[in-house]
């Protein structure tokens, strides 16, 4: 097992760097630069800010010298942004997403499977009917609908919630509902089906002639199976929650890294856009390696060589 | 025990909000982050709101009379031949710091604003200076800059060439800027500790991409007439969530509200009270590429600005009371003629004339052409609207194309469509401006690639002569040649700043450059 996990990070090296050179590729293939702003420049001053931030190197120099400052740690200025280096805003921002993801995450995995628990354990009642059916608005709509709607009811007419911004518990409240709404949905539908197909099985037949309360039954025998499906969507929900945390960070005004990772493309910062392309690659690369590991634990049918 | 804490608690949260109330505290949305606090640096209306509250310029626009007025300078002189200009500082002006603000200050932040390391995106505006052009390129050095303090309150410039409108390019760009944060904290002098300021607020906290707050300087000379304590800007970049913000009494002002609410906000009892169109120093309008068939012919360009009704525009689709423009230059904006008649009115049966003169009657076996713009809900609404217009009144399909905004940019700079959406809000308060940087042969920007030497010739006088009168005629000529002789742009409308306001807020309306607002000049009632 720990070979295994072993060479799951080596590989990350050589993913990193194919996505580090299709991002610099692409980035700079993309029309428009940094400095063409509202007003168009004077060529003379475009050249002097190209000068300033070595944007008039031939563009193999630009993606060693920043692939070399990655590798330290060193993510370079924001070209925006005049007074902060890449690592300031990475400093400075990756709480809120950091927060807001963990907490739509293990919410959206908690909610869900419980909703899908009590759907699956009373199939085809009004209870199963209205569980999925709150399970498919949640996945039908969009978080620039839900967030909005959220706001209308919460902020603005009962006046329970702040309509926006970060700060204190109450401004997690919304933001996290918004963002974890479809996995919810997902994780709930997931493991439903994981449950029912279960419930058929043997030996949960064997373990209720024995005589063990369903309640048992089901948290001993049926859950651990049935979660296998439920940490398969894990992963990608998790990709899902990191790219959805740019349009509720937008939304409500949340100082976070998704927010900002969108204006620096509009804006063609391409420092930022390297560094948060990058970082968000690892993330998704090592909660896809956890996620395997998770089923060599849970299912010990499972063994990796 | 427990309710003797209890009770303090409370009387402690009284007292916090009774000494909270007594404080005028504005609260603002900025929009997004702004880039830098700079003013070498900033050329965005973000950085320039809030640069312009905590950093005094050489001089000033008044937005109630359209005048250039001293800020720093107290008064100033022209020599007889247009070249030296010789500013005399006001002595009561001092740093946060308590260190006086002089002439030395203004030499040393415009040397440094034509340090090529510097980069300084303003810096343009100063290459009227002799020597200047050449240090900011490289090729020069700061010796040879026109930039003098001849005495601690004097300052003198040495330009090139005369420029009458050069007080008015110092309202812009000659914003010193203290020395003695910049060389000990290189590129954070503007963080809050850092930064010294000048104005009549100054940065009292910045919290990266959330919020920044503004105190009232009690250093500022003219301290007793500034109001408010306290500036707090948010930095909410979604417009309804601003709204939102607005309506649940989190912000005491809102700047451009989204389209979409605009029906709701109009007829909603308390908004509609609350909302207030006021003019800005822009204009909105089409380009046509003059080299690209079929609008190589006036006539033609004369037949599309003829068929456009813009006050129907006006009242159906952007429902913001803007102007209707016939003229380039803004009101408000030195050079304005635009109630003199001169332009091309909305005219279908003389459009229907141009085109037929063209050699097109009816749109018979006119070419497709295409209208192109930067994506924006806005943008299409008026495309869809003049696409109308001509089909409609001169029966030719023109085709919507529409690109991201760098990626537009691009496209106009390499190769303008035939027809192209711009608007151009001015960088200083003088028409000049608008004409020498969009229309100008010899502009880079002039995308339209109009070519006519008669106004290139309006555009050197404009920048050489001072007396107001003289430059009016000159203003009248270029606008004649551009609106109506030649037609190179179809003007659509003066832009408008839509806003928002609570009922407590004592403010002004004044179009300002940039759309700086005046803080100092605002007032809170209790509320």
């Amino acid at each position: 097992m720990w070979s295994y996990i072993i060479r799951r990070f080596l590989l990350t090296i050589p993913v990193i760097f194919v996505v580090s050179s299709v991002t610099f590729l692409l980035m700079h293939a993309i029309p428009g630069g940094p400095f063409s702003e509202e007003k168009a420049l004077p060529p003379e001053i475009i050249k002097n800010l190209e000068k300033k931030y070595h944007l008039d190197d031939p563009l193999w120099k630009q993606y060693i010298d920043y692939m070399w400052g990655f590798m330290r740690f060193d993510f370079g200025p924001s070209i925006t942004y005049k007074t902060r280096t890449v690592n300031d805003i990475l400093a400075q921002q990756w709480p809120p997403t950091a927060i807001l993801g963990s907490i739509s995450f293990f919410f959206a995995i908690l909610v869900g499977v419980v909703l899908g628990v009590i759907s699956a354990v009373h199939a085809n009642t009004l209870i199963d009917y209205g569980c999925m059916t709150v399970a498919v608005i949640g996945v039908s709509m969009p978080n620039i609908v839900i967030g909005p709607l959220l706001i209308w009811i919460f902020a603005l007419n009962l006046k329970w919630l702040p309509v926006a911004r970060w700060g204190t518990p109450a401004h997690v409240v919304l933001p996290a509902l918004t963002l974890s709404a479809p996995y919810i949905a997902r994780f709930a539908r997931f493991t439903r089906a994981a449950i029912l197909e279960v419930l058929n099985e043997e030996y949960v037949r064997t373990a209720r002639a024995k005589g063990l309360s369903e309640r048992l039954t089901i948290i001993r025998h049926v859950l651990r199976n049935a979660l296998i499906p439920v940490i398969t969507v894990a992963g990608p929900a998790f990709a899902g929650i990191i790219t959805g945390s740019m349009v509720v960070e937008q939304i409500f005004a949340i100082p976070g890294i998704g927010k900002y990772y969108v204006t620096s493309v509009n804006n063609r910062d391409y420092p930022v856009i390297m560094t948060f392309t990058l970082i968000f690659a690892f993330c998704i690369i090592m909660m896809n390696l956890l996620v395997d590991i998770l089923y060599a634990i849970i299912d010990p049918r499972i063994r990796y060589t | 025990m427990q309710k003797i804490i209890s009770f303090i608690c409370i009387g402690l949260v009284f007292f916090a909000l009774s000494v909270g109330a007594a404080e005028k505290v504005l609260r603002w949305n900025l929009g997004t982050e702004p880039p830098t606090l700079d003013p070498a640096l900033a050329h965005d209306t973000t950085s320039l709101l809030v640069i312009g509250q905590i950093f005094l310029g050489l001089t000033d626009y008044n937005p109630a009379t359209g005048e250039i007025i001293g800020e720093l300078a107290k008064s100033w002189q022209v020599s007889p031949d247009g070249l030296k200009w010789t500013f005399y500082l006001r002595d009561d002006v001092v740093w946060t710091n308590g260190r006086p603000v002089t002439a030395y200050d203004v030499e040393y932040s415009m040397k440094r604003m034509l340090n090529p390391a510097t980069a300084a995106t303003p810096a343009n505006l100063l290459w009227v200076i002799k020597g200047a052009y050449a240090y900011n390129t490289g090729t020069g050095s700061a010796e040879d800059v026109g930039i003098k303090a001849l005495s601690d309150y004097v300052v003198e410039f040495e330009l090139d060439h005369p420029v009458g409108f050069f007080a008015a390019l110092a309202t812009r760009v000659v914003v010193p800027v203290p020395r003695e944060a910049v060389e000990k904290y290189g590129d954070k002098w503007t963080e809050p500790g850092n930064i010294i300021c000048n104005g009549p607020f100054m940065l009292a906290e910045w919290v990266h991409d959330d919020h920044l707050v503004l105190v009232k300087n009690p250093k500022y000379y003219d301290a007793n007439s500034v109001h408010l304590d306290k500036v707090y800007c948010y930095m909410v970049i979604e417009a309804s969530t601003a709204l939102a913000m607005y309506e649940a009494g989190e912000l005491d002002v809102l700047r451009d509200p989204p389209t979409a609410q605009m029906d709701r906000i109009k007829t909603d009892p308390v908004l509609s009270k609350e909302l207030h169109s006021s003019p800005r120093l822009g204009t909105y309008f089409f380009g046509f590429n003059c080299t690209k068939p079929p609008f190589d012919n006036p006539l033609v360009r004369k037949a599309f600005a003829a068929a456009i009704d813009r006050q129907a525009l006006v009242d159906y689709i952007l429902k913001g009371g803007q102007k209707p423009a016939l003229t380039f230059i803004s009101p408000g904006v030195p050079g304005y003629v635009g109630d003199e008649g001169i332009g091309i009115p909305y005219d279908p049966e003389m459009a229907r004339k141009y085109l037929a003169d063209a050699g097109y009657p009816n749109g018979q076996g006119f070419p497709e052409v295409t209208l192109m713009f930067n994506t924006s809900e806005l943008h299409r609404a008026v495309a869809e609207f003049a696409q109308q217009c001509w089909q409609k009144v001169l029966n030719v399909k023109v085709n919507l194309a529409n690109q991201e905004w760098k990626v537009y940019l691009q496209t106009l700079q390499q190769d303008a469509p035939q027809i192209f959406r711009l608007g151009w809000m001015a960088s200083y308060p003088d028409g000049y401006d608008y004409l020498k940087r969009n229309f100008d042969s010899r502009t880079p920007e002039n995308y339209a690639r109009y070519r006519n030497p008669e106004f290139d010739e309006a555009v050197d006088m404009l920048e050489r002569i001072t007396n107001p009168e003289e430059r009016m005629q000159w203003f009248r000529k270029a606008e004649t040649l551009l609106c109506q002789v030649d037609c190179a742009l179809i003007p659509l409308y003066y832009y408008t700043m839509v806003e928002l306001t609570k009922p407590y807020v004592i403010r002004d309306y004044y179009a300002t450059i940039n759309d700086v607002p005046n803080f100092k000049d605002w007032d809170l009632l209790s509320h």
